[in-house]
């Protein structure tokens, strides 16, 4: 940067080997994400890495304010991406309620909701509006939301009680029968 | 028929880019003029043809024909004729052909200019302008292609430019699904088209840079010629940030102006390396020193601004911003890395050559200075770029993505926005070529101790906290080291011109456009530093549900929501969704204000309208959250007190003055040196210089 009397002289060697090993590993490294941003979702069949979810105060799993997908083991997660901003959300929002009050008080299904790049008070007067009771809270960090590589919201993904993915909807569901079906296929 | 006769335009236009690129290479390689002027002459055909074809597509925009795809996204037929107009750059498709039409409108106007003394520049310009016009024009016709219509085949519909069966016939909508309401705001109706403005015109620098280190011709000609175009490109490309700002504040609804997002740092990295520039660009020409740092700078420039379109268009970075994931990333990928591996080596092939003429020779002179003020944005650079790269290492390191918020770059730049502001007050006040802490301190210690007293009065009337502290002051210093600077040289002038005080200022200022129109941007600057500080220290926010009658507090102000009222505008499209509150200042009542909800039908989408209230002391800024739909039963406010915030746009307004006077064309730019040299005697018994 700062200029020199010295004769002419080339970029030395160990400079111009740092210079591209940097630009060579920033491209790659975009290339790698880029393609990993093509592949689109993960795929029924894939085994979900386990994730936690932290819940919102009024939305916790038997009083505990954080849960993992792996303690609901045996039991089908319907895990819903939303955002107090999508409006194609509240499409569904009545249905998933209904089709979670249907399951409730079996024991074999888990809902969970995912908020996706929202704010709590935003989020919160959504659930109130749509009178939600299922496990809600923030996707922190967009963690989850990254792991299943969502395109948007709303996504809901299906995962069987062996934490194997099954079922992936992208966009709103059109009725409660829709969501129960898909749950049907994985209880005894 | 229309959409076929686009197409066909975008593609006369894409080949007659790529024979312009072809002719102007083999022309110079050849040495036959004959075909350079060719070339140059099929680069002034890209600039009719592709607004024809743009105008065909605002044609079809405006006319509601829902059968293009494209206009089936961004229009509906409820909206007005303007924002139809201005969808053309609503979508990801038409902005692209926004952008190739301010390419080819740029690129133009460049080949029009008198070449006479830089002939040997000319060929590699259009080359390099044809290469990335080409590139926007192959990604359009390739994979965003905005004219592609609807075709009902076999029972489906299915976008497609041509027929896709032999039976298929045009599927035309009822409706459009309307323009995202978010985008229907006037700061966002300019703000894009601000933005690309800057993006593409720094194409034009990047151009010339690049001719210069192919030809070899190192000196400060590539600099001259381009300086307007950089300063321009940056008044754009600050525009566009700033309008951005003001659209967020006035529309997102968080209460602020600007979010750290990906796509807004993309748009600010190349802002910082654009600043940067303009100031190395001027020890270039004085002093003959930093030539390898400035090319650096072009190089950096232009390649963020296609690397930021990139990570956010391709969707590499999620983002609110987010464009919908398209095809046009590998694309895209391979012409950032042509960008820059080609830029990098052609730089390190030319390194030798780009040799200073002087050597540094004192830490505090203007250049030195100007070097510290350079490394100060690079190291901002440095940390919104890596905000911006972390998520995807770190994705690719551990597998889970984090996203970078503002509390890392408000921490991490903020002490070097500090060092900018401190360099803004001293850097104009040091000397070319030598200066020591006595002439420095000299020439500051009056306005250091009246930014002193100021800080003082502030620390025992408003505020204690250590930052905002430190930032008044430095703000201070700004002010009045920038006003003292006027003040001297009108001063000096007077006593030499005998002048009255005013004259001299004018004509001070009239002589040196440039410097003062720099001066005017500093103190800009310190203005909308007085605004950030105002909204980063200060702002204080509450939320509550009240019923009707009832209050809520927030520091000195109450308010208190009176009704809420929701009515369909079938016009429109909209339903409007406005609650009424009343505003009382320690126990004063100010007025009312109106919060709303704008909810379009055609899009499915809610966009909140603040109720805002407005002064040199603060914003209160009141957002309707939620409503009980039964009447006015309650209703939820989000509310914020944005103190000073208002600096940021009386900063805004200033800045867009300096900079245009700064940037207002002389009589011939490119034949300044020639006059510099008579004029010099002048300026140096001027204290301009």
């Amino acid at each position: 940067m700062t200029e020199t009397t010295t004769p002419k002289r080339g970029v030395s060697l160990w400079v111009q080997i740092v210079i591209w090993a940097f630009i060579v590993g920033l491209l790659a490294l975009v290339g790698v994400t880029l393609s990993k941003r093509q592949q689109g979702t993960v795929q029924p069949g894939d085994e979900i890495p386990d994730f936690t979810l932290p819940l919102f105060s009024g939305y916790e799993y038997e009083g505990r304010s954080e849960v993992s997908l792996s303690e609901f083991r045996g039991k089908v997660v319907v895990l819903n991406f939303w955002a107090s901003w999508c409006k194609p959300c509240e499409q569904e929002a009545a249905e998933l309620e209904e089709a979670w009050r249907t399951y409730k008080d079996s024991g074999q299904v888990v809902f969970l909701g995912a908020d996706y790049v929202d704010t709590e008070p935003e989020a919160r007067a959504y659930l109130r509006k749509f009178d939600i009771t299922f496990y809600n809270g923030p996707d922190m960090g967009t963690r989850i939301s990254q792991l299943f590589r969502i395109r948007g919201v709303p996504e809901t993904y299906f995962i069987d009680p062996d934490g194997v993915l099954y079922y992936v909807k992208v966009g709103p569901f059109l009725s409660v029968d829709e969501i129960k079906s898909v749950i049907e296929q994985k209880l005894p | 028929m229309l959409a076929e006769f686009g197409y066909g335009v975008l593609l006369v236009s894409f080949v007659v880019t790529v024979y312009s690129g072809i002719a102007a290479f083999y022309g110079v390689r050849s040495k036959s003029s004959a075909l350079v002027e060719s070339a140059r002459r099929a680069q002034l055909l890209t600039f009719p043809l592709i607004t024809i074809s743009s105008i065909t597509l605002i044609y079809l925009l405006v006319n509601n024909h829902f059968e293009v795809s494209f206009v089936y996204e961004v229009t509906s037929r409820s909206m007005p004729t303007y924002l139809k107009v201005t969808a053309w750059w609503g979508g990801q498709a038409g902005s692209l052909v926004f952008w190739s039409w301010l390419l080819a409108v740029f690129t133009s106007a460049v080949t029009l200019r008198k070449w006479d003394r830089d002939a040997e520049f000319l060929p590699w310009v259009i080359v390099i302008s044809s290469i990335t016009l080409t590139f926007f024009l192959g990604m359009i016709v390739v994979f965003e292609n905005p004219f592609t219509r609807f075709w009902l085949s076999n029972g489906e519909v299915v976008p497609s430019m041509f027929r896709p069966s032999a039976n298929a016939t045009i599927f035309t909508p009822n409706d459009g699904q309307g323009l995202n309401p978010l985008l229907r705001h006037p700061g966002m109706i300019i703000h894009p088209p601000m933005l690309y403005l800057g993006f593409v015109a720094y194409v034009i620098p990047y151009a010339f840079a690049m001719a210069a280190l192919i030809t070899g011709r190192t000196d400060d000609r590539w600099t001259r010629i381009t300086r307007r175009w950089s300063l321009w490109a940056w008044l754009f490309l600050s525009l566009g940030l700033v309008l951005g700002g003001r659209w967020a504040y006035d529309v997102l609804g968080w209460g602020g102006y600007w979010g750290w997002d990906p796509v807004e740092i993309a748009a600010f990295m190349p802002w910082l390396t654009g600043t940067a520039l303009l100031h190395s660009v001027m020890i270039q020409e004085k002093r003959g020193m930093l030539k390898h740092w400035n090319m650096i700078l072009v190089i950096l420039t232009y390649s963020l601004v296609i690397f930021g379109t990139f990570l956010t268009r391709s969707g590499v970075l999620s983002s609110v911003h987010s464009f919908a994931n398209s095809p046009i990333g590998p694309f895209f990928m391979g012409f950032v890395t042509l960008t820059l591996v080609s830029s990098v080596a052609l730089l390190i092939w030319r390194w030798p050559e780009l040799k200073g003429e002087t050597e540094m020779k004192s830490m505090l002179s203007r250049e030195a200075l100007f070097l510290l003020n350079n490394l100060l944005f690079m190291s901002i650079l440095v940390v919104c770029f890596w905000g911006v790269i972390y998520p995807l290492i770190s994705e690719l390191a551990t597998g889970q993505k984090v996203t970078v918020g503002p509390p890392y770059y408000e921490r991490a730049t903020g002490p070097l926005f500090a060092g900018l502001l401190f360099l803004m007050a001293i850097a104009p006040l040091s000397a070319w070529g030598h200066s020591t802490v006595q002439t420095l301190g000299r020439a500051i210690w009056k306005s250091a101790l009246a930014a002193l007293v100021v800080t003082g009065v502030l620390f025992a009337t408003y505020t204690q906290n250590i930052y905002a502290v430190v930032g008044f002051f430095l703000v201070a210093l700004v002010l009045f080291a920038t006003a003292h600077e006027f003040w001297r040289g009108a001063r000096a002038r007077q006593k030499a011109q005998g002048e009255n005080i005013f004259a001299a200022l004018g004509r001070l200022m009239g002589r040196n456009r440039r410097r003062y129109g720099g001066y005017i941007i500093h103190i800009s600057m310190a203005l909308m530093a007085i605004g950030i500080l105002g909204i980063e220290i200060f702002q204080t926010e509450t939320q509550g549900t009240v019923a009707s009658g009832e209050k809520i507090a927030i520091g000195d102000y109450v308010v208190e929501y009176r009704e809420l009222a929701s009515w369909d505008s079938p016009g429109e499209g909209v339903n409007y969704t406005r609650a009424v509150v009343d505003i009382y200042e320690n126990g004063i009542y100010l007025g009312q204000l109106y919060p709303r909800i704008d909810f379009y039908y055609d899009s499915q989408q809610n966009m909140t309208i603040p109720g805002q209230r407005s002064t040199f002391r603060d914003d209160l800024y009141i957002l309707l959250v939620d409503w009980q739909p039964v009447s006015s039963i309650g209703a939820t406010f989000k509310i914020y007190v944005n103190p000073l915030v208002n600096w940021m746009w009386i900063g805004s307004i200033t800045f867009l003055f300096g900079l245009i006077y700064a940037a207002w064309p002389d009589r011939d730019p490119a034949d300044a040196p020639a006059r510099r040299k008579v004029t010099a005697g002048n300026r140096q018994t001027s204290a301009a210089d």
